[in-house]
């Protein structure tokens, strides 16, 4: 028996000390997985360059990435936060002021979304602008065709039981908004948007929320046509080699642009500075939408260097398309709240 | 005198914790359930029963929470109705030896952590999945097997998860059960079904109970095996709640919900609880 | 009758371990999306050793769970011991205050508690996670051994009192020794409870302290490859050992 509870201590105490929190010293990033901070050879360069650990937590939704800042101060050094999310994050105090002078690569980025109000409070900088793209839906090229240009053809009766749909309040407002050609921003009539994603629900075979659960249920087979963002689809074409193309409706699409930001008790503001710096700057987003997939870029100088074909180039950079973007705008909360109301309804009413 | 010192000793330090990690923070959250919002940093809530009124005027949370019970009810069913058989063929079937193993066996699942459990059933229960594949490899022209996210799977999965809780409940009851009992009995010339209804049903009952309780109320305020099996079907009162605490950051709306749900399990216990009484008066 | 119900039990076993199976089976496949047709691969074991999150979070899920098995046990043991061998005033109030842990879903505790440490401003992490863990492993232990004790009756006892012994003595030498298999099966129960507890967990957990079931849903929710699966083939292997080494001590099986 004692030597059994000998044993047993030591091995408990090997175990917590695995268990024990790293000393080193590091960087804590909050952001979408597989959004370009994580990659192993960017998270290696900058290790090697300033000698800290690159360590990342992940959020599936805006508002998980924003609870997540709320109940732990003083824990992330650099946060992702979508434009129009941005106010709300330096409302609530959340966020702290940028120093532009810190940032190398600020002047090449384009001036449109560098200087954009979303990012500014009181003349204060609160978001380095790092890509954009459009939320739309993504096909596989080799189960659909002919490949539909519109988002009324989402409820086609060809794509019952096809189509896979992300589990986003705001987004299925949105999209459903862009469809019915009421103002996305503003939407005038509820329930007529209520009950177009309810006639959605026979067409739904799978809701996605998550990247990962999108590219493991488009390889399955388990839908053909589903909700996307612009830079996921490059990425599941480059990294994960699947047949699929993105399409950006007549009706319009929805188009988000990301900020870099600094929550407010950062433990390291200055390598924090340093990360969004290289985030910013070309010889990273180059190696980023080349090698793996990636949205389309705030830094003019790196959507240059692309080369001619690649889709952020090609596509992203061609007026026409992006004239269809409505560009997301900030939600007040009580109209979020309604949103989020409306969606739990339309969720609980499709269910088979 | 020294017995109140005693069981004051023996019971002080497990109460102590139960009031710290359990009945302050129930206290703590019942104060959150009437706020108007989370209070946090620079916002002022106030007193509301918004909450609570949401609850009855909206029929969505309603329909959630019958929708748990269904849910809830159908899965301790199932599990009483293997588990308990189960448990009475390992305490009377297996021979000594094997049992020990058999019951390691049962045991086990336990440990192999109920989320890769959860989660292994995606891989079984979905198009193109294992069950799918051996029923085509069987029988070539079988209709598409596609269990996934719909209440079946989330079901079959809760089952999966909990039957291991009902089993052992029941043969911690059914094993103690005096052998010449049985013996007797069949000596009497009793049927196997008779003795089972009048004495490994009666005699077993209380693991029933126990199984069941310990199965039923997790089950009802579940949301991980909800999410990731049940898809749109997985839409469950859990995952509301769970929702306002990691996503729409609405601590009052969950915390009112949550004392909803507490308010029902409670009444099902008191109603449960004349049943207790029999059964301990009966053993 | 004994044939039909071994091939039942035989049934429940193949139930409880077929999708284990699969699982395990997954963790050498070396498509990271988990694409048919099997590709046998042994690269998530050895991706696994790099993956200083997972193993973190291995290490203290069962960290955590030794230290809730050994706090829950003896807590609990010693209400059961009151609650049998004492009849006391105000003692159905206490039997009734034990249900809490097990009458409200985890989901209640988990949010509560989420909610008491952010209110009077107490950090998330192993502390929480401890005091939660207990919480939920305490009803259990107290059911079980007194579960044990109801059934182990007290003609030993008085026999032994009847010859002289004093009461330490009696606990120690006769309570206690028949009362082994119901402390190992609270032990037991209060290890896997704490082990495969998710739900307080995920809502106790801090960013760097993280238990395995945490990251794993974590993972399934936002990215995951069949490292998740190597870990947890490893994880089942390890408790079996675990359980083999448990069981040989304290004779589950058996003693009547």
């Amino acid at each position: 028996m004692i030597s059994t509870m000998q044993r047993l201590g030591a091995g408990l105490a090997l175990l917590l000390a695995l268990g024990g929190v790293a000393t080193a010293q590091q960087l804590r990033v909050l952001n979408w997985q597989g959004y370009g901070t994580d990659e192993p050879w960017a998270v290696e360069a900058f290790a090697e360059e300033h000698g800290v650990e690159v360590v990342h937590d992940y959020f599936n939704s805006e508002q998980e990435m924003l609870t997540r800042l709320r109940t732990n101060p003083g824990v992330y050094d650099v946060v992702l936060i979508n434009s129009s999310y941005t106010q709300q994050a330096v409302s609530e105090g959340l966020i702290q002021p940028l120093n532009p002078d810190q940032l190398s690569h600020f002047e090449q980025l384009d001036q449109s979304l560098r200087d954009h109000p979303y990012l500014r409070a009181d003349g204060e900088l609160y978001g380095a602008a790092w890509v954009w793209g459009a939320t739309a839906y993504a096909v596989n090229v080799n189960e659909v065709t002919p490949i539909p240009t519109t988002l009324e053809a989402l409820w086609a009766p060809r794509f019952s039981d096809r189509l896979g749909w992300r589990d986003d309040a705001v987004e299925s407002v949105q999209l459903a908004a862009l469809a019915l050609g009421q103002d996305m921003n503003s939407p005038t009539d509820l329930d007529a948007i209520k009950a177009r994603l309810i006639a959605l629900g026979p067409q739904i075979r799978t809701f996605w929320s998550s990247e990962d659960q999108w590219n493991k249920y488009m390889a399955a087979g388990r839908f053909d046509i589903a909700t996307y963002w612009s830079g996921s689809a490059a990425r599941s074409r480059k990294a994960f080699e699947l047949p699929i193309r993105f399409v950006i409706p007549e009706e319009g699409a929805i188009g988000w642009f990301d900020g870099l930001s600094i929550p407010v008790d950062a433990p390291n503001p200055e390598l924090a500075h340093a990360f969004i710096d290289y985030l910013i700057g070309p010889a990273f987003y180059v190696r980023w939408d080349t090698e793996v997939g990636a949205p389309a870029p705030a830094n003019r100088g790196a959507m240059a260097e692309l080369p001619e074909d690649a889709f952020n180039r090609a596509v992203m950079g061609d007026p026409a398309v992006t004239g269809r973007l409505t560009f997301m705008a900030p939600i007040p909360d009580q109209r979020r709240n309604r949103y989020l109301e409306l969606w739990q309804e339309v969720k609980a009413a499709i269910v088979q | 005198m020294r017995c109140r010192l005693a069981i004051l000793g023996l019971t002080g330090p497990a109460y102590l914790w139960l009031l710290v990690a359990v009945f302050l923070p129930l206290t703590a959250m019942l104060y959150f359930s009437v706020l108007s919002e989370t209070p946090l940093g620079n916002r002022e809530p106030v007193l509301t029963g918004e909450h609570y009124r949401a609850f009855l005027e909206k029929s969505v949370y309603r329909d959630l929470l019958w929708r748990s019970l269904g849910i809830g009810l159908e899965v301790t069913a199932f599990c009483a109705l293997i588990g308990f058989p189960a448990a009475l063929a390992l305490s009377r079937a297996v021979p000594g030896r094997w049992r020990e193993v058999v019951f390691l066996l049962v045991v086990l699942p336990f440990w192999s952590n109920g989320l890769v459990r959860t989660f292994s059933w995606t891989m079984v229960l979905g198009a193109g999945g294992v069950l799918d594949r051996g029923l085509q490899a069987l029988w070539p022209d079988a209709p598409e097997v596609d269990l996934l996210f719909t209440r079946q799977a989330v079901v079959i999965g809760l089952v999966h998860a909990y039957l291991p809780y009902m089993i052992l409940s029941c043969y911690l009851a059914l094993q103690a059960v005096d052998d010449s009992l049985i013996l007797a009995a069949r000596g009497l010339g009793a049927s196997h079904w008779t003795v089972f209804r009048r004495l490994w049903l009666p005699l077993g009952l209380p693991g029933l109970v126990a199984g069941s309780v310990l199965i039923f109320v997790p089950v009802i305020g579940a949301f991980m095996e909800p999410r990731i099996l049940g898809g749109p079907a997985g839409t469950v009162i859990g995952t509301v709640i769970e929702d306002q605490f990691t996503q729409t950051f609405n601590w009052p709306l969950g915390a009112a919900l949550s004392f909803i749900l507490l308010a029902v399990v409670l009444l099902i216990l008191l109603l449960a609880y004349p049943l207790r009484q029999r059964l301990e008066r009966v053993t | 009758m004994i044939l039909l119900g071994r091939v039942f039990l035989a049934l429940v076993l193949v139930f409880l371990y077929a999708p284990i199976v699969v699982m395990m089976v997954m963790a050498f496949n070396a498509s990271p999306l988990y694409q048919l047709p099997m590709e046998w691969s042994g690269r998530w074991f050895v991706a696994l050793m790099d993956n200083r999150r997972l193993l973190s979070a291995s290490g203290t899920s069962v960290g955590l769970a030794l230290a809730t098995s050994l706090i829950a046990t003896s807590l609990g043991t010693l209400a059961a011991l009151a609650f049998a061998r004492y009849t006391f005033r105000g003692r159905r109030l206490l039997q009734i205050l034990l249900l809490p842990p097990i009458a409200i879903p985890w989901l209640i505790i988990g949010t509560s508690l989420l909610v008491f440490t952010f209110w009077i401003g107490l950090p998330r992490g192993w502390p929480a996670l401890l005091v939660g863990h207990v919480a939920l492993a305490l009803p259990y232990t107290v059911i079980l051994v007194g579960a044990r004790l109801a059934v182990v009756g007290v003609e030993l006892e008085d026999a032994a009192r009847g010859l002289g012994a004093g009461p330490w003595q009696v606990l120690w030498r006769v309570t206690l020794p028949g009362l082994l298999p119901g402390i190992a099966a609270a032990a037991a129960f209060a290890f896997a409870v704490s082990f495969d507890q998710f739900v307080i967990s995920y809502f106790l957990a801090a960013p760097g302290t993280s238990t395995l079931p945490v990251e794993i849903y974590s993972a399934i929710r936002k990215g995951f490859t069949p490292e998740i699966n190597a870990i947890s083939t490893l994880i089942i292997l390890l408790s079996m050992a675990l359980l083999l080494m448990v069981a040989r001590l304290y004779r589950f099986g058996g003693s009547r």
